[in-house]
């Protein structure tokens, strides 16, 4: 039933100061953007955040404390200020075109000891807004009003779980908490400083290109400028300083095909610095051929019902199913309360045991900020936890021999591997990628893949078999291709899935590894990127997508 | 706009089931968020905004898509490019509008089965009133873009006082301003070009009393622009009201279960109509199924004492030089504003109407409102009470003490400031409001000084609480506000007196049994 209360307000309802403006879904923008890193050493002494946190810190540590409860052992602050730009252009027009400034903080309040403690559940710590202007008292204001907060609901989160756990044999203790040494890092600060005018400009005319073709639906062009400067203090003595830029932009459309099945496409770069940027001429040219592809899709054949047999993947669909695949499985997350398992995800009972063909190592490696001159999203130097970055081997001729974790211990894995990191602007920090990299102890050239995949196809006789050029949310191929046994000529086909595409198959169906190589810079959540090589399954299932096809519109566009 | 709109009309015409209306409604906003906290800036968000609303309507006005509970399927709405480029908007609006279809289209069959499933309805009223197609074309800026900069300038200033107070844990000043222009199109014919704006301002302080309970005040004030506010000196004093408040409700005693007289101010007077009176005689609420519809057989009934009248006239832009929220030229289904006597000399007469009709009322008045893009039904706009029977602002508080010796209690109340309320109108919840004062004091028949107490929540069911009103000042009192509902966030006003009740039921506020923060705020000294 749906109740409805008519309410008259004066006050205002939330304070939260995010307004959906600073929550676009998808960003975009132009051409004079200049990120200055200002000198490291003019902001360190004096940083008012800094200094704020610092003395906040020295009061809680020694005095937050109530009769009758535990005092804190661990306390932690962090504050996120970000500056971002963006807009986005739909059909040679501009929709949207924000500025938007926030800071945000989290304070955590550990009670207990590293063994066990307080966190998380309602112990997870206090997000808040902080204010934009460096006044001293009024940042100090915010961190004492949240780490009061944050102490009394972890006194709160520890009884709890205390009563909770009663419940619970448990089989190996793990340690709530992992030690870690205490780190001094303060990096330079980023700035945004630009003029979006030649930038609104580009995607009006990315955007514009609809214009090409009467049947497309919708044709967007969008750009997001996001410089974050992170603030780390602890109760252990670790303090960090660090800024980063990000630059995205984006081309996607989407229209039907005469069947009405619903055809999309989506390019888009993300780079640590404008001069990574596509030039206007590149993106523009980009979206031509977005554009140019939507149309060959809609002509395309829809692939047959069921097809099982060789499937080659470009390095750029390889590198999101090992995003899907192995990505999210090598993370040690750490289990519900009682649990007894290892981590939360697919290799949670897979260590020390083959989880991919033995000519296939995958490592972790954050310290990096380029790959064969590509550049890196996933580079850092200290994660969100204020613990050293580090390179970290996880799957070492197939076989997995580390998760990537941080401060959270999990079963064999004591301590922390500096991949403790968080989304901003206020999530908890928790296990999280870097820069992933797959490589094959035996690379073979492109050429030679084709010939093996139309070997596989003359084996399994088969007419043809399958080429995945980019794939989609998940794993669906967008771009698709039979490539003919007979001649090797590449037929592009639509209403394509996968039927068995999963860590089975990555262990048990994965032949062989190019010797190219693609990186997938990822921006969403928290930036990172994969590096990974062409690849041969000798036998996958293909479907014909059951999706329910839309009608056509019901009358034609302007 | 127009040409879209045509072209929907002819090639939507040719299919079955074809829409027999079409609007679209664009609204162009500059929207400005400004939020400050102890001096200082805490964000600070600027935009342009431009939303579409796309209307359809598809059977017949007898019997069409947005009946019953199917009324949001007859509208659609998404985002406008900012630039005036019009082959962009046109091919937003296509987009908007055969999406519109396919929802509407759907509903349209929905409501086709449930009709003859369903026993006949109470109310067989049509589902969309016929009216006159307007033209109004008027390009002109209500009130300025909302400056940025000066709206940061504002937030500083206003918050910083708090400083002083180390007892304020939290505070903010926010500040919203917004320029809007409506353009409204419609297949019957009509063009609709109205101007908006507000700015509205919030100052909100919170504390703690020691035994946990949290204790908050508020101002708000509301105007069509920056200068219309109150002077910088009258701001400034009601801030260190508002600290001065806090500091007496900290020590103020907890408020007991009470049933008596009580004196409610203009400013209470006017959000307890609104929540007791005004969200009733909201049109649509008369024939919904899940309706309480207290007051829909009561035309020519008499409803409140004699004394009272109630109209609503959004067409007033000021009282008493004062800006009215609820002011506008045109409504959301592009109908003009009209000034509505609901209850005439305590006898109810008309209710708030939007275009769907309810039996014995077929036409619009002009109350169709919505937030852009949501379903427009009839609202509030500026609800203002007037009454006959009154006595001097300063007799009042004698008149309520001989209310209290007459009824042998040992104090009254008086409700001197609120902050809001709320009321449920659906069958499925008791028909009860509540109104959340802030500053209430005890009167005392025996002479001893005023009281204040805090944790007070008026509560009650409305036909009783109307009509134990007794007499009322005669200075009018206003109370501006956002008004929430099924169709969105809108601006209101309620004006009214001050007034007398026999009886007010009011009730402990459930609060938090938090302490107040351990270490002093940074700064002070412990």
């Amino acid at each position: 039933m749906n109740h409805v209360a008519h309410a008259l307000m004066g006050a205002a309802s939330a304070l939260v100061p995010t307004p959906s403006l600073a929550r676009l879904p998808t960003f975009c923008a132009a051409l004079a953007l200049l990120a200055s890193l200002l000198p490291a050493a003019s902001a360190a002494p004096d940083d008012p955040v800094l200094q704020a946190m610092r003395e906040e810190m020295e009061r809680s540590k020694s005095q937050l404390k109530l009769d009758n409860v535990a005092a804190t052992y661990y306390v932690e602050y962090r504050v996120i200020d970000a500056d971002q730009y963006s807009a986005e252009a739909s059909f040679g027009a501009l929709r949207t075109d924000v500025r938007s400034r926030f800071r945000f903080l989290r304070a955590v309040v550990r009670i207990g000891d590293y063994k066990q403690d307080s966190y998380p559940s309602s112990g997870e710590g206090v997000s808040d807004f902080m204010p934009l202007d460096d006044d001293m008292l009024a940042l100090r204001h915010q961190l004492w009003l949240a780490a009061d907060r944050a102490y009394k609901a972890a006194a709160q989160s520890l009884t709890a779980k205390q009563a909770q756990l009663k419940q619970f044999t448990v089989d190996q203790p793990v340690d709530d908490f992992a030690h870690a040494a205490p780190v001094q890092s303060i990096g330079p600060l980023a700035k945004l400083d630009f003029d979006p005018r030649p930038w609104t400009r580009m995607l009006q005319d990315a955007s514009a290109l609809y214009r090409n073709d009467a049947q497309i639906e919708a044709f967007e062009a969008s750009l997001r400028v996001a410089v974050t400067n992170r603030y780390f203090v602890n109760s252990e003595g670790t303090v960090v300083r660090s800024g980063q830029s990000l630059y995205e932009i984006n081309v996607s459309g989407s229209t039907q095909a005469a069947d009405g099945m619903r055809l999309d496409r989506s390019d888009g770069s993300a780079v640590s610095g404008i001069k990574a940027f596509p030039s206007p001429q590149e993106f523009i040219a980009r979206g031509a051929e977005l554009a140019a592809t939507l149309k060959k899709l809609r002509d395309a054949p829809v692939t047959e019902e069921e097809y099982r047999g060789p499937v080659l993947f470009s390095a750029n669909a390889a590198a999101s199913v090992f995003a899907d695949l192995v990505g999210e499985n090598v993370l040690g997350g750490t289990p519900g309360l009682g649990r007894n398992v290892r981590t939360t995800g697919a290799f949670a009972a897979s260590y020390k045991s083959r989880v991919l063909p033995d000519f296939l190592s995958v490592t972790d490696d954050p310290t990096i900020s380029a790959f064969r001159g590509q550049e890196l999203l996933g580079y850092y130097e200290v994660d969100d936890e204020g613990v050293p970055a580090q390179k970290v081997s996880v799957i070492e001729h197939g076989t997995l021999v580390n998760y990537l974790i941080g401060r959270g211990p999990i079963r064999g894995f004591p301590a922390s591997n500096g991949h403790g990191r968080a989304a901003i602007p206020t999530n908890p920090p928790g296990p999280s990628l870097g820069n992933l990299i797959v490589r094959s102890a035996q690379p073979i050239s492109q050429e030679e893949l084709r010939k093996r995949l139309i070997e596989l196809c003359r084996q399994h006789e088969l007419p043809y078999g399958y080429f995945v050029e980019t794939l989609g949310p998940r794993l669906t191929p967008r771009l698709f291709y039979r490539v003919w046994a007979k001649d090797g000529h590449q037929e592009l086909v639509r209403g394509a899935i996968f039927g068995d595409l999963d860590t089975r198959a990555l262990r048990g169906g994965l032949v062989a590894a190019g010797d190219d190589v693609y990186v997938e810079n990822r921006s969403l959540n928290i930036p990172h990127s994969i590096v990974a090589p062409s690849i041969l399954f000798d036998e996958l299932e293909v479907k014909r997508a059951t999706t329910n096809k839309d009608k056509l519109p019901e009358y034609p566009a302007p | 706009m127009q040409r879209e709109l045509q072209r929907a009309q002819t090639d939507l015409g040719k299919l079955d089931p074809a829409p027999y209306f079409l609007s679209y409604s664009v609204y162009d906003q500059h929207v400005a968020i400004v939020i400050g906290s102890e001096g200082s800036l805490v964000n600070s968000t600027q935009a342009g905004l431009r939303t579409a609303g796309v209307t359809m309507r598809i059977g017949t006005p007898a019997l069409d898509n947005a009946h019953e509970e199917n009324r949001n399927s007859a509208i659609g709405s998404g985002m406008l490019p900012l630039t005036d480029d019009p082959d962009a908007i046109a091919h937003e609006l296509w987009r908007l509008t055969y999406d519109e279809y396919r929802k509407a289209s759907r509903a349209y069959l929905n409501v086709k089965t449930d009709t003859q499933v369903h026993a006949e309805e109470e109310d067989t009223s049509p589902d969309f009133s016929q009216e006159r197609p307007q033209n109004h074309v008027d390009y002109s800026d209500s009130g300025p873009v909302p400056d940025g900069k000066a709206l940061e300038q504002f937030v500083r200033q206003y918050s910083a006082p708090f400083r002083k107070y180390p007892y304020i844990y939290s505070s903010a000043v926010v500040i919203t301003g917004q320029q809007t222009r409506l353009h409204f199109v419609s297949s019957e014919g009509s063009r609709v070009v109205a101007p908006g704006s507000i700015i509205r301002v919030v100052i909100q302080a919170e504390t703690r009393a020691e035994d946990g309970m949290d204790l908050m005040r508020v101002e708000t004030f509301q105007a069509e622009s920056l200068p219309h506010l109150p002077a910088e000196s009258e701001i400034a004093a009601r801030v260190e009201a508002m600290a001065f408040d806090l500091k007496a409700l900290r020590a103020a005693p907890l408020a007991e279960p009470f049933d008596g007289p009580a004196l409610l101010s203009g400013r209470s007077a006017g959000v307890f109509f609104h929540e007791v009176l005004g969200h009733r005689l909201e049109g649509h609420r008369q024939r919904g199924a899940q309706e309480g519809q207290t007051f829909t057989k009561k035309i020519g009934q008499l409803i409140l004492p004699e004394f009272l009248s109630v109209t609503d006239d959004p067409t007033l832009r000021t009282l008493n030089g004062m800006d009215l929220g609820g002011w506008y030229e045109y409504d959301d289904e592009g109908m003009p504003a009209t000034r509505v006597e609901v209850v005439k000399d305590g006898v109810l007469k008309s209710f708030l109407m939007s275009r769907m009709p309810i039996r014995g009322f077929g036409n619009s008045n002009g109350h169709g409102r919505a937030q852009a893009g949501l379903m427009p039904t009839g609202r509030q706009g500026n609800l203002i009470v007037t009454s006959s029977r009154t006595v001097k602002d300063s007799e009042l508080r004698q008149k309520l003490l001989d209310e209290v010796r007459k009824q042998g209690k040992p104090y009254g109340l008086y409700f001197d400031d609120i902050q809001g309320g709320f009321t449920l109108t659906q069958r499925s919840t008791p028909q009860a409001f509540q109104v959340l004062p802030v500053l209430v004091w005890r009167i005392y028949a025996d002479g001893r000084p005023d009281e204040l107490v805090r944790g007070v929540d008026i509560v009650g069911t409305p036909l009783a609480a109307l009509n134990r009103i007794l007499v009322t000042g005669e200075k009018m009192a206003v109370f501006n506000g956002m008004c929430g509902a099924e169709s969105g966030q809108v601006p209101v006003a309620a004006a009214a007196p001050a007034m007398l009740f026999s009886e007010i039921e009011v009730q402990k506020r459930a609060g938090s049994s938090d302490r107040p923060p351990i270490l002093p705020p940074p700064g002070v000294q412990q």
